[in-house]
C-alpha cells in the first residue's frame, strides 16, 4: 500500500501508524508523549498531520492513527501549526518549570494566550512513565486523583515496594519531571534509595 | 476489617479484571472506605499491579481510601438545585456540622459530599442522606432533619 506524505509516496503495510511510516521516511513530526519503544500515548496530541480521504480532511494524531487504506497526509500546514502553537502553550501553562516545554515555546514561536494558571511544576500527565514501567513488567507507578489533583505517583505516595530502581520512567519523560538522586553509591527515585552494587559483586550468583 | 471478610468479597468474582471495581465497590460498602488490605488483597486475586487499582481508588469518587461516615449526606449542586441556592444550604451544615465539602466529622457520624445532579431535579434543592431523599429544602427544613440524625447519636 501506498499514501503520500507531504507529496512524498511512502510505502506502507495496512494498520501501521501515520507516524512510524513519516519516520521511516525522513519526515519529521513533532512528538513529545510518543517513545518508539512505547508507542500507542496519544496523549500530548504535538503530532497532529491533516490527512485528506475521500475529498475531506481532517486532524488526526499521528502516532495512534493507523493507516487502512490510501490517504494524503499534510505534516506541516498553517492549520497545523496553529493547533501546535496553541497545544504548547496549554502544556507551558501546566507545566511551567520544565525547561524542555519552554524551548518549544521558542522554537515554535508560540505567542502569549494570557492563560492562568496557578500550577507548578514540570509534568504534563502524558503518562509516557507509567507506560514504560508497566511495560517493563513492574507498574510501581500509576495515574492518581483526578481533576485538578491528578498526578503520576506511587500508591499512597509511599517508596513503592515493587519498584526496581531502573530510572526507565525518568528516562523517557518528555518534560524531565521525574526526579532521580544519583550519589555514588545510590540511586534515589519515588522517594526510594537503591544502593548500587560495585562491579565486583556483579556476575556471582547466589545459591 | 478482618481478613476473612476481604478474601470473601475478593472471591464472590472471577478473577478478571472487569471485575476490579465490583469488588472495590463491596470493600467500599461494608468497610465505608477501600483499606489498604483491600486493595493488596484484589491486587493478589487479579494478578495486577497494587498501583492500577490505587489509581483506581483515587479516580472514582465512589470510593475512598479513609472512611467515611456513618451517614453519609450528599447535597446536590447540579443546575436546579444551584439556582434555588443549594450553596446555602451546603454552607448550613459545614457550619452546624463543622466540616467542609469531602470532609467527615471527627466523630465519624457524618460525611459531607456535593454531588453534581441526583436526578430528582423536579425536587430542587434536593438532598440525600445515605439513601433516603429530601426535596424542596429550606434552611429550616433542614435544621430539623439534621437534628433528626443527630439525635440518634449516642
Amino acid at each position: 500500500m501506498q499514501i503520500v506524505i507531504n507529496g512524498t509516496a511512502c510505502e506502507c503495510e495496512t494498520g501501521e501508524t501515520i507516524l512510524t511510516i513519516a519516520r521511516r521516511n525522513g519526515i519529521f513530526i513533532p512528538t513529545m508523549c510518543h517513545h518508539d519503544k512505547y508507542p500507542g500515548e496519544g496523549a500530548c496530541r504535538l503530532c497532529v498531520v491533516e490527512i485528506t480521504e475521500n475529498g475531506r480532511s481532517k486532524v488526526v494524531a499521528s502516532c495512534i492513527y493507523p493507516v487502512t487504506h490510501e490517504i494524503t497526509v499534510e505534516t506541516d500546514t498553517e492549520k497545523l501549526q496553529r493547533y501546535r502553537r496553541l497545544l504548547i502553550a496549554f502544556m507551558q501553562r501546566r507545566a511551567p518549570n520544565s525547561e524542555a516545554i519552554a524551548k518549544l515555546m521558542e522554537e515554535y514561536e508560540v505567542p502569549d494566550y494570557s492563560l492562568r494558571s496557578l500550577l507548578t511544576g514540570k509534568c504534563i500527565l502524558c503518562g509516557l512513565c507509567v507506560r514504560a514501567c508497566k511495560k517493563i513488567g513492574i507498574s510501581a507507578i500509576s495515574m492518581v486523583k483526578r481533576g485538578t489533583g491528578k498526578k503520576v505517583s506511587t500508591p499512597y505516595d509511599e517508596p513503592s515496594p515493587v519498584c526496581i530502581g531502573c530510572g526507565a520512567c525518568a528516562r523517557v519523560c518528555p518534560t524531565g519531571a521525574i526526579l532521580v538522586t544519583e550519589t555514588e553509591d545510590s540511586r534515589i527515585i519515588w522517594g526510594r534509595e537503591f544502593p548500587k552494587k560495585r562491579h565486583a559483586a556483579a556476575g556471582k550468583k547466589e545459591e | 476489617m478482618n481478613q476473612e471478610e476481604l478474601t470473601a468479597i475478593v472471591d464472590a468474582y472471577p478473577a478478571k479484571m472487569e471485575y476490579a471495581l465490583a469488588m472495590l465497590q463491596d470493600m467500599q460498602h461494608r468497610f465505608g472506605c477501600v483499606p489498604r488490605e483491600g486493595i493488596t488483597a484484589a491486587a493478589s486475586r487479579l494478578s495486577c499491579p497494587e498501583s492500577h487499582l490505587y489509581s483506581m481508588v483515587t479516580f472514582y469518587k465512589a470510593l475512598s481510601l479513609t472512611p467515611k461516615g456513618k451517614h453519609i449526606i450528599k447535597v446536590c449542586n447540579g443546575t436546579a438545585c444551584h439556582i434555588r441556592k443549594s450553596i446555602d444550604l451546603a454552607e448550613d451544615i459545614c457550619e452546624t456540622l463543622s466540616i467542609r465539602p469531602g470532609g467527615t466529622t471527627a466523630d465519624g457520624f457524618f460525611s459531607l459530599e456535593l454531588v453534581n445532579c441526583v436526578g430528582a431535579c423536579a425536587l430542587a434543592p434536593v438532598m440525600l442522606i445515605d439513601n433516603t431523599y429530601y426535596g424542596n429544602l429550606t434552611r429550616k427544613k433542614l435544621k430539623k432533619i439534621l437534628a433528626s440524625y443527630l439525635e440518634e447519636k449516642p
